[in-house]
C-alpha cells in the first residue's frame, strides 16, 4: 500500500509540472498574437470616437500590469487561476471571464466527454471483431463504416444532417436549448431539451472519433491476438467471446484507457468548427469567437488552460485506475 | 507408375522451392505478399495509386488551367458536360457534347438561362494544345530576397483532351467560371503535398525524439515524456491559429502553403515519437541487441543495423496511418480560412466554397471534390491498415 501511495503521489506531481509546463505554452501562445489587450481596448475606444494617443495606451498598460515582465505576469497569471480560480476579465468585453463562461465550459466538456464515450462503444468491439473474426464482407463494412466519419468532413456531415432536417422536418436542428430554455436555470425539462439537440453534435464528434479509436484498439488487439497465452488459453477449451475478452482483450486495452486524455483533446478540436455550423452557444464556439475574430486573449486563454487542466486530471486519474489494476504499469513507473 | 512418382518429386521440389522462398525472403517480400493477399487493401492501393497519378499529371489531364487565368466566362456555375458516345441523332465513335448558349432578356426575366442545343454536337478531340504548364516550376517568394527561387523549364502545352470550340467541363464550372474538374485535381496535388512535407517534418522530429528517449532510456526518456505530453495536451486549434495569426495577408500562396505544412509537420509528432519510443524500449532488451553490444558494437552500429530495420515497417505503416489526419488537419485550417485561401487549389479550400446554401440547393457539382476527398481519406486508411497487418509477424499464422 506504501508503494501505492508514493506512485500516486509521484503521478500527482508529474501532473501538477504538466500543467505548469502548459500554462507556459498556453500563456506564451497568447503572447504571441500580435498586439495587446490595452492596445485592443483602447482601439474599441478609438472606434467609439475618443481621441487616443499612445500615452494612454502606455497608462493602460500601466494599470492592467502589462509594463512587468513576462515570467512575473505568467507567475501571476497561473497563481491567480491555480489558487484562486480567478481568470480575471475579458480583453474586449471587460466582463469577469468566470461569469462570460458560466456553465458553458462544462456543456463543452460533456458534449465532448459523451462524444468520446460513444467512439468507444463502438469502437471496442468492432475492432475486437475486425482484428479477429475471419468473416472478411462484415469485418471490412464495419470498418468502411467507421472509417467514414474520419473521412466525411465533419462541417459536411452537419451541413448535410441540418439540410435533411429542414427540409423534412422544418426543425434546423441547430443551437443548444429551445427558445423557451434559452435563460432558464438548470432543470430536468432544460436538461432533456439540451439533449433533443445536443444529440447531433455528439453523433458528428462520435462518429469522426470512432474512427481513430478504431485503428487503436484493432491495432493492440492484432498485437496480442497471436501470443502464446491466447493459443494457450485456446487450447484449454475457452472460445468465442469469452476468450477474446478475457485474454487479450484485457491486455489490449490498458494504453487505450492510458490515452483517453489525449482522445478528449482531439474530440474538443473538432467541437468549434461544429459549433460554428450548428450555432452552438457553447465554449467551442466562444473559443473561436475569442481567436479569430476579437482576438481575446484572456478569454481563449481561459478556455484553452480549463481543457488541459481537464486533459491532465483525467490522464491522472486514469494513470491511477490502470495502476490499480495492473501491476505491471506501477512497477514500470517506480523504474 | 513412373510417371506418377516424377510428377510427385516434381511436387516436392516445387514445394521445397516455395518454402525456401519463403524462409529467404526479405522483410519487404513477405509483407508484400500478405499484403496481396488482403482485397481491401489491395482495391484501396489502386483506388490511391489512380489518385496519386491524376494529382501528379494534373496539368496534362486538365484542359484548362485552374487558376483564373483559365475561366470560362460564357459557362459560370455550369453544370458538368458528360461526353456521350449515342443520342437520338445517332451513335458516334469519337465521344461528344452539346453546344450550349446562355441568354439573359426580357422573355427569360432577366436571370441566366442555358439551353442546350442537342443538334450541333462538339466532338472531344485529344491530344491537344492548350495552356501551358512547366512541369519544374519553381518560383517562391520566401521571406528574404536570398531564398528566392525562380526555375522554369519543361514546358509543355498538351492535354489529354479537349474541344476545338467553346469549353469541356467534365465537373462543370465555379461561381467565376474555373473548371472544376482541373481544379480538383490540382486540388489532390496540393493536398498530397502539404500532407507529404507535413508527415516528413513530423517523421524527422519524431524520429529524434522518441528514438533518443527510446534509445537512452531513463532521466532523458522521462523528460522528453513529459515534454511530449505537454504538447498533446495542448489543442491544436488554438496553435494554429495562434501560429496563422503570424502569417501576414501579404504572403504568397507559395509562402501560406509551406508555412501551414511546417505548421502541420510540428505539431503531429508526438503520436508518432510515442510509438518509436515504445517500440525501441521493447526492442532494445531484445537478446540480439545484447548479443551485438557484447561483441562490442557502437551504439551507432547498433541503431543502424539492427534496430532501425527493426522497425521500418512500423515506421512506414504510421506514416501511412497519420497521413489521412494531414490531410484532413489542412481541409479544417482552410475551412475556417487560416489555411490555403482560393487561387490555391487545395481540397480543404474547394470544400469551403460547399457550405453555402446556394451551392447545396442549385450547384450540386461543388460536391464533386468532397466525393474525391472522402475517397482519398478512404483509401489512405484502408491502406494503412493493410500495411499494418501486412507488417506484423504474427499475423503470417492466420494467412
Amino acid at each position: 500500500m506504501g508503494r501505492f501511495l508514493q506512485f500516486t503521489l509521484m503521478r500527482a506531481v508529474m501532473a501538477i509540472f504538466t500543467l505548469l509546463t502548459v500554462s507556459l505554452i498556453v500563456f506564451t501562445l497568447m503572447e504571441l498574437v500580435p498586439g495587446s489587450c490595452a492596445e485592443r481596448y483602447l482601439a474599441f475606444k478609438n472606434t467609439q470616437g475618443a481621441q487616443i494617443s499612445i500615452d494612454d495606451i502606455q497608462a493602460e498598460e500601466r494599470r492592467l500590469g502589462l509594463d512587468r515582465p513576462f515570467a512575473v505576469r505568467w507567475v501571476s497569471w497561473v497563481s491567480n487561476v491555480m489558487f484562486r480560480g480567478e481568470f480575471g476579465d475579458s480583453c474586449i468585453l471587460r466582463l469577469d471571464i468566470n461569469q462570460l463562461l458560466g456553465d458553458k465550459f462544462w456543456i463543452s466538456l460533456m458534449i465532448c466527454l459523451a462524444a468520446l464515450i460513444a467512439a468507444y462503444l463502438i469502437a471496442i468491439p468492432v475492432g475486437i471483431i475486425s482484428a479477429s473474426s475471419k468473416n472478411a464482407f462484415a469485418n471490412n463494412s464495419l470498418r468502411f463504416v467507421s472509417y467514414l466519419g474520419l473521412a466525411l468532413p465533419n462541417f459536411l456531415l452537419a451541413l448535410i444532417i441540418m439540410l435533411i432536417s429542414t427540409v423534412f422536418f422544418g426543425d434546423s436542428l441547430t443551437g443548444l436549448f429551445s427558445k423557451e430554455y434559452r435563460d432558464a436555470a438548470w432543470s430536468m425539462a432544460k436538461f432533456w431539451d439540451f439533449l433533443s439537440r445536443a444529440w447531433l453534435p455528439i453523433f458528428i464528434l462520435g462518429w469522426s472519433a470512432t474512427a481513430f479509436a478504431l485503428q487503436t484498439v484493432r491495432a493492440l488487439m492484432l498485437d496480442e491476438n497471436g501470443k502464446l497465452y491466447v493459443t494457450a488459453a485456446s487450447a484449454r477449451g475457452i472460445g468465442g467471446w469469452t476468450l477474446l475478452w478475457r485474454y487479450p482483450a484485457r491486455h489490449a486495452l490498458g494504453p487505450v484507457i492510458n490515452s483517453l486524455g489525449f482522445d478528449l483533446n482531439r474530440i474538443f478540436n473538432e467541437l468549434p468548427i461544429i459549433a460554428l455550423i450548428l450555432t452552438l452557444t457553447e465554449a467551442g464556439a466562444l473559443l473561436i469567437e475569442a481567436l479569430a475574430r476579437s482576438n481575446d486573449q484572456q478569454l481563449a486563454g481561459a478556455i484553452i488552460f480549463l481543457l488541459t487542466a481537464t486533459i491532465v486530471v483525467l490522464n491522472f486519474v486514469t494513470d491511477i485506475l490502470l495502476a490499480l489494476m495492473d501491476p505491471r504499469v506501477r512497477r514500470g513507473m517506480m523504474g | 507408375m513412373m510417371s506418377a512418382t516424377t510428377a510427385n518429386s516434381k511436387d516436392l521440389a516445387k514445394a521445397a522451392k516455395l518454402k525456401e522462398e519463403y524462409f529467404t525472403a526479405s522483410q519487404g517480400q513477405l509483407i508484400w505478399a500478405r499484403f496481396k493477399g488482403n482485397r481491401s487493401a489491395m482495391i484501396a492501393l489502386w483506388a490511391l495509386i489512380i489518385m496519386i497519378s491524376m494529382g501528379i499529371f494534373a496539368p496534362f489531364l486538365s484542359p484548362y488551367d485552374p487558376t483564373i487565368a483559365g475561366r470560362d466566362s460564357e459557362y459560370e456555375n455550369g453544370a458538368p458536360q458528360i461526353p456521350k458516345f449515342w443520342d437520338e441523332n445517332g451513335f458516334s465513335v469519337r465521344p461528344f457534347i452539346y453546344t450550349s448558349t446562355r441568354e439573359r432578356s426580357i422573355q427569360t426575366n432577366f436571370r441566366w438561362v442555358t439551353t442546350i442545343d442537342r443538334e450541333e454536337r462538339r466532338y472531344v478531340e485529344f491530344f491537344v494544345e492548350g495552356w501551358e504548364y512547366s512541369l519544374i516550376d519553381i518560383a517562391w517568394d520566401l521571406p528574404g530576397d536570398l531564398l528566392d527561387v525562380n526555375v522554369k523549364t519543361l514546358t509543355f502545352d498538351t492535354h489529354l483532351f479537349g474541344v476545338a470550340k467553346g469549353g469541356i467541363h467534365l465537373f462543370g464550372t465555379d461561381s467565376s467560371g474555373k473548371d472544376i474538374f482541373g481544379r480538383t485535381l490540382h486540388a489532390i496535388w496540393t493536398s498530397l503535398a502539404v500532407g507529404t512535407l507535413g508527415v516528413l517534418i513530423s517523421f524527422v522530429l519524431a524520429l529524434i525524439i522518441g528514438g533518443a528517449a527510446g534509445y537512452f532510456g531513463g532521466w532523458i526518456d522521462s523528460s522528453l515524456q513529459m515534454l511530449t505530453d505537454a504538447i498533446r495536451t495542448v489543442p491544436p486549434i488554438p496553435l494554429f491559429m495562434a501560429l496563422a495569426a503570424f502569417m501576414p495577408d501579404s504572403w504568397s500562396s507559395e509562402t501560406r502553403f509551406f508555412f501551414i505544412s511546417i505548421i502541420l509537420g510540428l505539431i503531429g509528432w508526438p503520436t508518432l515519437a510515442r510509438r518509436i519510443r515504445t517500440h525501441l524500449l521493447t526492442e532494445r532488451s531484445q537478446e540480439y541487441v545484447l548479443a551485438a553490444e557484447l561483441c562490442g558494437a557502437s551504439s551507432g552500429h547498433v541503431i543502424r543495423k539492427h534496430l532501425l530495420p527493426s522497425f521500418t515497417s512500423y515506421i512506414i505503416v504510421d506514416l501511412m496511418i497519420s497521413f489521412p489526419y494531414m490531410v484532413r488537419s489542412e481541409t479544417a485550417l482552410s475551412f475556417i480560412g487560416l489555411g490555403l485561401k482560393d487561387p490555391v487549389n487545395s481540397l480543404g479550400s474547394m470544400m469551403q466554397n460547399v457550405s453555402q446554401a446556394d451551392v447545396l440547393l442549385n450547384y450540386q457539382w461543388y460536391f464533386i471534390p468532397v466525393v474525391f476527398f472522402v475517397a482519398l481519406v478512404l483509401a489512405f486508411v484502408f491502406v494503412g491498415d493493410g500495411l499494418r497487418d501486412a507488417a506484423d509477424p504474427y499475423s503470417s499464422v492466420k494467412k
